[in-house]
């Protein structure tokens, strides 16, 4: 599974500490995530694309491989 | 958890014991090498190890799976991955024990074996915490 979180984060200048602050996640989830090496739960999904105001499909998508 | 590993290798290694322990307890089932067996019964026994082994494995218990500070997904699925890695290393080497330790030496073997799978858990789990930790440094 891709993400843009990298990009979305870039788009509304925030960093990986702050978003993880706002979410309520720890900074090594986020960064585990961009790194592509941790694949969020639905809810911190959900929770992402509330934060960024788009779709979950906006932020995520499936990879050939999945 | 730490006074209690501190206690335990005097324990093993040197036959350590506090004499006002020696009293009677109350067995499930027992048997004596010299005498008769007991069942449901009670015998004599130096309490020592066994208040050491129930105090570490409280202590290691706590460590393990208490939560951390900021305990989200990630840091549980880190702790389920670590259990399960902890289970594998384990049982590989009491495999590797089987095969290589016998009489009295496999007796010690089964006796540290007996700790060794929250060991590795909590080695390895917070190992993973600490790399994660550093390995962020100051990225934007």
């Amino acid at each position: 599974m891709k993400n843009n979180l990298r990009v979305e984060r870039a788009i509304k200048n925030i960093t990986q500490e702050e978003l993880a602050r706002q979410i309520g996640v720890t900074r090594q989830a986020i960064n585990s995530i961009e790194l592509n090496k941790y694949v969020p739960s639905t809810i911190l999904a959900l929770k992402l694309s509330q934060y960024f105001n788009k779709t979950v499909n906006d932020i995520f998508t499936l990879e050939e491989t999945d | 958890m730490v006074p209690s590993t501190i206690l335990g290798i005097a324990c093993i290694f040197y036959d350590f014991s506090f004499n006002f322990l020696d009293i009677k307890v109350f067995a499930i089932f027992s048997d004596d090498f010299f005498g008769s067996d007991t069942v449901f019964g009670l015998g004599k026994n130096n309490i020592t190890d066994e208040i050491v082994g129930v105090l570490f494995i409280i202590g290691a218990l706590l460590v393990a799976f208490s939560k951390e500070k900021n305990e989200d997904e990630f840091i549980e699925k880190t702790r389920w991955e670590s259990l399960v890695w902890a289970t594998y290393i384990n049982y590989f080497i009491l495999i590797f024990c089987f095969l290589f330790f016998y009489n009295t030496s496999f007796l010690w073997v089964m006796i540290f074996n007996m700790f060794t799978i929250l060991i590795f858990f909590i080695l390895r789990f917070y190992f993973i915490i600490i790399m994660l930790k550093k390995s962020l440094g100051h990225e934007k």
